[in-house]
């Protein structure tokens, strides 16, 4: 094995030690969950693989069993889970990553994003960097909530993404991009952390009413009718335990993107 | 023929509102909550200007009608690189700023790819390696034979490229074109 593949590996290894460390110091539980799931999604937008001898799926971010355990009574809990995306593949994009959940029962979006760049910097700084500089950016300045989604998403890739600042915080999304997070005021209540205009985490504050969300999961699942996708099953049990779960927000953030930019490398590929 | 997002890759020759355009970068990006695109660099081969532009999954570029040929790179002639076809020995010349990324790895008699588009040479692909000697570099250093520790050396042909710290002036060294970097030395 090369000098570089072994530093690299080795490395990882430290980061992670690390990120577990300010878990710790932070009073969070780690968790895990099951990767072969009932539902692997919820959004319209994302593919889930199945396992079709089991009639199940690998889950395309642990969100749904973490959710299960916060209505459990946990109330700070993370996880490094491997995820796994069908149909995206790239310098930034793999079936299979690494992304780390974290979830606090009484925090608002705010709270964590500040958690968010604590531990980012806290990270820079296990490699001798400098922290970067969090600007906060909404996007309802930069684009049109009117425009469609298709077009919203085709001037964000197209002309926002590369002229973002080198660290940001984007905030006040349009509320057809709510997922699974509240709205308020034609807005979602999340945000994501960009850092050298790659998109590192996403953020919400969580909507807690299976209502909502089960309406949210048949319109997700009538746009894939349309687009000839088959659709996601909904989890019952997922809509039980939002109904128990507290107040809370959580945070997902790709592991892969982040060693790649605390490493100086140019792609995720070969980190794994 | 018509390439889709998926057939992406660096080198694909398309055609553009009838302009030939060579890809030179392409990212798949795909927002968490959104639908996949592909942003791109596109080099147009006559103007070298270059196009950013981004696509839709389900978008198609068209291919471009172009031919190569095996040519061999003669010497430069005003604002002309000429190269020579082996079995004919008919010239092309190609204008310099075409090829402005390639020229400085052009050795005299090197075998290159020659694109026509509508009969017109356009530009060149390089081979992959090329040998070359080092006409300048600072005095090699003794027993240092780390990889990561380089200096800039000045080959015969023009190009500059970073060398390791044992490779000394006058020696014969392989080149990458497509990384425009230092490979082996050549005994």
């Amino acid at each position: 094995m090369s000098n570089k593949r072994l530093s690299l590996l080795r490395s990882q290894g430290e980061l992670i030690h690390a990120l577990r460390s300010w878990f710790f110091e932070k009073g969070y539980t780690e968790v895990h969950t099951p990767i072969m799931v009932i539902s692997g999604a919820l959004e319209e937008n994302l593919e889930a693989l199945s396992v079709t001898e089991m009639g199940l799926y690998l889950h395309t971010s642990p969100e749904f069993a973490m959710k299960k355990r916060l209505a459990d009574g946990m109330c700070r809990i993370y996880q490094i889970a491997h995820c796994f995306r069908g149909e995206e593949i790239g310098n930034h994009h793999s079936s299979e990553f690494r992304m780390l959940e974290w979830y606090r029962v009484g925090a608002s979006w705010w709270d964590i994003a500040h958690e968010a760049i604590d531990l980012i910097s806290t990270l820079y700084g296990a490699r001798n960097k400098t922290p970067p500089n969090f600007e906060w950016i909404s996007t309802s300045d930069l684009l049109s909530p009117t425009l469609s989604p298709e077009e919203w998403f085709f001037t964000w890739v197209d002309q926002i993404e590369p002229t973002l600042p080198p660290a940001c915080i984007v905030y006040d999304y349009p509320h057809w991009q709510a997922a699974l997070a509240r709205k308020r005021q034609g807005l979602a209540e999340r945000f994501e952390v960009y850092i050298n205009g790659i998109e590192l985490a996403n953020a919400f504050d969580e909507e807690a009413s299976s209502m909502e969300i089960r309406r949210r999961w048949r319109k997700a699942n009538s746009i894939r009718s349309e687009q000839h996708k088959a659709p996601h099953p909904i989890d019952e049990s997922l809509l039980q335990a939002i109904d128990k779960m507290p107040r809370c927000s959580g945070i997902a953030l790709g592991v892969d993107r982040l060693m790649m930019l605390l490493l100086d490398e140019d792609s995720i590929q070969g980190l794994l | 023929m018509k390439y889709q997002t998926s057939d992406f890759r660096n080198g694909l020759k398309v055609e553009i509102d009838g302009n030939p355009y060579i890809m030179v970068y392409f990212q798949f990006v795909k927002p968490g909550k959104g639908t996949a695109f592909t942003r791109t660099k596109l080099k147009n081969m006559i103007s070298g200007n270059v196009l950013e532009r981004t696509y839709r999954t389900g978008e198609t570029l068209e291919a471009a009608p172009v031919e190569d040929k095996d040519m061999m790179f003669m010497y430069d002639e005003g604002e002309f690189a000429v190269f020579m076809d082996n079995e004919t020995f008919e010239t092309v010349n190609i204008e310099l700023k075409s090829i402005k990324d390639e020229r400085p790895f052009l050795t005299e008699n090197l075998s290159v790819q020659v694109l026509f588009y509508k009969g017109n040479p356009v530009i060149i692909d390089l081979p992959n390696f090329i040998e070359d000697e080092i006409e300048y570099c600072e005095p090699a250093v003794k027993g240092n034979t780390a990889t990561n520790a380089t200096k800039p050396a000045t080959l015969m042909c023009g190009a500059t490229v970073q060398v390791p710290l044992f490779i000394s002036m006058g020696e014969r060294i392989k080149v990458d074109t497509r990384t425009k970097s230092y490979a082996s030395r050549v005994k």
